[in-house]
């Protein structure tokens, strides 16, 4: 197996896991540490790519950097997400945030 | 040939070390064990970038989500204080279960599947690329992503600060 076989499933490892433990857990941070998971796997498989195969590995490792960026603002917002949900719900439990009019 | 044993050697580490990390965050009913595998499995991935010849990428690895996603996370955990016996540790129903495993199986028999029928050729090493060339490229065809981020950045920043902030009074 090459070595671009083998880093893209180790992407793939990651996605999948991302994905099981954003459908098992129950409570918002929990979901975001899946997350974190998920848009790790996808910045491995893009350097991967970028640096394995002969595309611009520039363009491959820039990319990566701006998915590291959107990462810190989607945390950033979780948790503000989360100080307003344990305000107004008292749980972080994401069954109990089901209704649309507060 | 000692140092392609080493390399093989290495991606065996840092591939248990992803797995293991993944595990723990996924499975982990106290949420700062979950952290610590998030952790784990985001030290694996910098040693993988590492290999691929681009320390930039797993430096940043290390400042971003080491240093500040991870922080942000405790203190996320620290707002919603959940110990040992919170909401993780209940029960699941059977279809939750299925779901779950559904969703683990889904990417993996169809992304996995198709990486291994269908190979893409790939080069024994790994293209050299240094910070310099980064950032040529940084300001060269690609400012407007990286203007573009810094915008998207300050928007989520003071986003958040306003969904946080408590009115007085109430709403």
């Amino acid at each position: 197996m090459s070595a671009l076989t083998l880093y893209q499933l180790v992407a793939v490892l990651l996605l999948a896991v991302g994905i099981f433990g954003l459908i098992w857990r129950r409570t918002l941070v929990g979901m975001l540490i899946c997350v974190e998971l998920l848009l790790n796997g996808a910045g491995l498989s893009l350097v991967a790519a970028a640096q394995l195969t002969p595309a611009s590995a520039v363009l491959g490792q820039l990319g990566t950097l701006l998915i590291m960026g959107l990462a810190a603002a989607e945390a950033t917002l979780v948790l503000a997400i989360v100080v307003v949900v344990m305000r107004r719900f008292k749980t972080s439990e994401s069954e109990a945030v089901s209704e649309l009019k507060g | 040939m000692v140092m392609d044993i080493l390399a093989k050697l290495a991606f065996c580490f840092y591939v248990a070390v992803v797995a293991c990390g993944g595990i723990l965050a996924v499975a982990a009913k106290n949420l700062v064990r979950a952290l610590l595998g998030l952790i784990l499995t985001l030290f694996g991935v910098a040693g993988m970038y590492l290999l691929m010849a681009a320390p930039l990428v797993a430096l940043m690895q290390i400042l971003i989500y080491v240093g500040a996603v991870s922080v942000l996370i405790f203190i996320a955990i620290m707002l919603v204080r959940t110990g040992p016996e919170g909401d993780e540790s209940k029960p699941r129903s059977f279809r939750d279960m299925l779901y779950a495993v559904l969703g683990l199986l889904a990417p993996a028999v169809i992304l996995g599947g198709a990486l291994i029928k269908r190979p893409v050729a790939s080069s024994p090493t790994p293209i050299e690329v240094t910070a310099a060339d980064l950032g040529k490229g940084l300001l060269g065809p690609y400012t407007l992503a990286f203007e573009l981020i810094s915008v998207v950045l300050l928007v989520a920043m003071a986003g958040a600060v306003l969904i946080a902030f408590e009115r007085r009074g109430g709403r």
